[in-house]
């Protein structure tokens, strides 16, 4: 619920709550008053019947005047209590209407009389009702000036807020976009503003530094790494090795040339992740993975591994160089897990490419096995394939996902 | 063929100069910006081989840019340690022959800058002849004593490899590397060169051919150039 809907939602209900609360106040007040004078005007007429019988000893002559009507009754002595009551009041054309009425009692010649003195109320009521009318109207007007005015103020006072939070939004630590100041007299608002700008920035530079240090440090590798691979080709011509040494050799080549790898991959990520390889181009998908596979097919021939691939003609506009490598870290993952004989299943369509590939029956931890350095046991990969590979993904705005739908481990990238 | 190494890390220079000096070839080194830069403004080579990053006041795109600005035709091999496109791009529009990252093995050296050479000095003849091999490189054919061989595409790439290195121990990872490109992580297994290397043998040698490719202690392959 927004900040403006529930202040108003208060708002409202208060306004509605004490206005209804001073409506029925009024109205009291306004009917006690209005009472009052109606019964004044009973007494005026009781007085004027108590005058005439002390002058005449008779009672008065009944008669209908417009808005008064007086009844006798003769009643047992003594029977009646003088009371102001509602009761109607019966006009001769259109029936009874709201009246006030007093009953009191005279004795006439040693009679006992009842009598009943009838006021019509009705021009009271329709004075109470345009009073009633009037503060329903200013009540609704009033709360629909509050209305707009809080909108309006509300929105406008929220302003600098919103744009905060958009800016926030859109942040992003990896681009290089400085979270601005927006101007605002509030100071609440300056104060966020300031502490966004300083977090930003922190968070930047610290990322900065990582990405720095990484960089440098798998940098600074390459040199001595270069060297030693060229010092091994240089000492494997120096002839006349016995079986231990060459096998000495072999390992340390191997171990060399992962460290290379290792390193090519930390750089890598580090570059996509500056998205230092902007250059984006049509790359035609059908055709890269039949050109991979073709490249491949000793080793798929090696492993005797069935290669079932179903392509559409997709094309997809990244840069060539990561979506080589994208496809090629998870087609080299589909024969590396995969057991003698088994086999890979890859279908390309508009949508999504999903690779397949039989291997070990135990699915992978889903999550884990996209974070830095994960490997299965006995695996000899870098432990950055799949990171890489989910991070030529996020660049591009694919999404990569894995699953096990037995006998295949399933990766689909999602267009 | 007359090389310059320029190239600041002394361990790595000695290897290069080292594997590229043999009989016919004359290799000369530079370890700074302005050495370099006075040895290319008075000698012609067949090839430069060109480090990016230098010390002594200027890079190797400098040098590239200055080779350019004077006409001269030597080729010009990039190796960097910076595996940016940006660099590959700016060197390669600058008008070097080929761009090749650290690390890298010898081998894979030798063999692009055989190509740069083969290139220049031949002026876009495409046929390479060693004893009784004839290889058109454009359409990929082999002959032996003027009969054809059918060889696949790995095969082809592979001799052109062996060539290019022969009289030198090459190692299975450079193989792998050359032929599946050094992205593609595979070291566990290599049986699959080997049974590359044995389908080239047995073709040179059925179409009449001398048997030139000998294992090197399990370690990798030499092409003899008897």
């Amino acid at each position: 619920m927004k900040l403006l809907a529930l202040y108003n939602r208060v708002n409202i209900i208060t306004t509605i709550i004490v206005m209804i609360i001073t409506g029925i106040l009024y109205y009291m007040a306004i009917s006690w008053i209005l009472n009052g004078q109606n019964d004044k005007a009973l007494r005026v007429e009781e007085d004027e019947v108590f005058d005439y019988v002390k002058l005449n000893h008779q009672l008065p002559q009944v008669f209908d005047s417009k808005d008064q009507q007086i009844s006798f009754t003769e009643v047992a002595p003594n029977s009646v209590t003088r009371k102001f009551i509602n009761t109607k009041y019966h006009n001769g054309k259109s029936g009874y209407e709201a009246g006030r009425g007093l009953i009191s009692s005279v004795t006439v010649n040693g009679k006992y009389y009842k009598i009943l003195i009838v006021e019509s109320k009705v021009e009271t009521e329709d004075l109470i009702q345009i009073i009633f009318s009037i503060t329903v109207g200013v009540v609704l007007f009033l709360l629909l000036i509050l209305q707009i005015a809080n909108r309006l103020i509300l929105n406008r006072l929220w302003q600098p807020f919103y744009s905060i939070l958009k800016e926030l939004k859109l942040f992003n630590i990896t681009d290089n976009l400085e979270i601005t100041q927006t101007a605002t007299k509030i100071e609440e608002f300056n104060e966020l503003n300031k502490v966004a700008i300083t977090m930003a920035a922190k968070a930047k530079h610290d990322y900065k530094d990582l990405k720095a240090f990484t960089e440098n440090a798998s940098h600074e590798l390459l040199t001595p790494i270069a060297v030693i691979n060229s010092k091994l080709d240089t000492l494997i011509q120096t002839e006349n090795f016995s079986e231990k040494q060459s096998k000495l050799l072999t390992d340390l080549y191997s171990a060399v040339s992962r460290l290379s790898r290792l390193n090519q991959s930390l750089l890598l990520l580090v570059k996509i992740e500056n998205r230092l390889l902007p250059e984006e181009q049509n790359v035609n998908l059908h055709e890269l993975i039949t050109e991979l596979l073709q490249q491949l097919e000793d080793i798929f021939q090696d492993k005797r591994l069935t290669i079932t691939s179903i392509l559409e003609d997709k094309q997809i506009v990244a840069n060539r160089y990561l979506i080589e490598i994208l496809l090629s870290n998870l087609i080299i993952n589909a024969v590396r897990h995969n057991y003698e004989g088994g086999d890979i299943i890859i279908n390309l369509t508009q949508s999504s490419l999903t690779i397949k590939n039989t291997g070990n029956i135990t699915p992978l931890p889903g999550t884990k096995i996209f974070t830095r350095f994960h490997k299965s046991s006995g695996s000899d990969g870098s432990g950055l394939g799949l990171t890489i590979s989910k991070q030529i993904c996020e660049n591009f705005n694919f999404a990569l996902s894995y699953q096990f739908l037995s006998p295949h481990h399933t990766f689909v990238i999602t267009f | 063929m007359k090389i310059l190494i320029i190239e600041d890390e002394e361990g790595l220079r000695e290897s290069i100069a080292e594997y590229f000096t043999e009989a016919g070839n004359i290799c000369e080194t530079a370890a700074s910006y302005s050495m370099a830069l006075t040895k290319v403004e008075l000698y012609r080579y067949d090839c430069i081989l060109l480090d990016i990053t230098l010390p002594g006041g200027g890079d190797g795109i400098s040098i590239l840019k200055k080779l350019k600005e004077n006409n001269y035709t030597d080729g010009v091999l990039i190796i960097s340690a910076k595996n940016s496109l940006d660099d590959r791009l700016q060197g390669l529009d600058l008008g070097a022959d080929d761009y090749l990252v650290k690390p890298f093995h010898l081998s894979e050296l030798k063999a692009r800058v055989s190509a740069i050479i083969r290139r220049k000095m031949y002026n876009g003849s495409n046929l390479l002849l060693f004893n009784e091999l004839s290889i058109d490189l454009q359409a990929k054919t082999v002959k032996v004593h003027d009969t054809s061989v059918k060889f696949t595409r790995k095969e082809f790439d592979l001799l052109i490899y062996f060539i290019a290195n022969k009289g030198k121990v090459v190692s299975k990872n450079a193989i792998a590397e050359h032929l599946w490109g050094d992205g593609i992580d595979i070291a566990d297994n290599f049986d699959f060169i080997y049974s590359h290397i044995k389908n080239i043998r047995k073709k040179l040698v059925e179409a009449g051919g001398n048997d030139y490719i000998e294992a090197a202690y399990g370690m990798g392959y030499k092409f003899t150039g008897k």
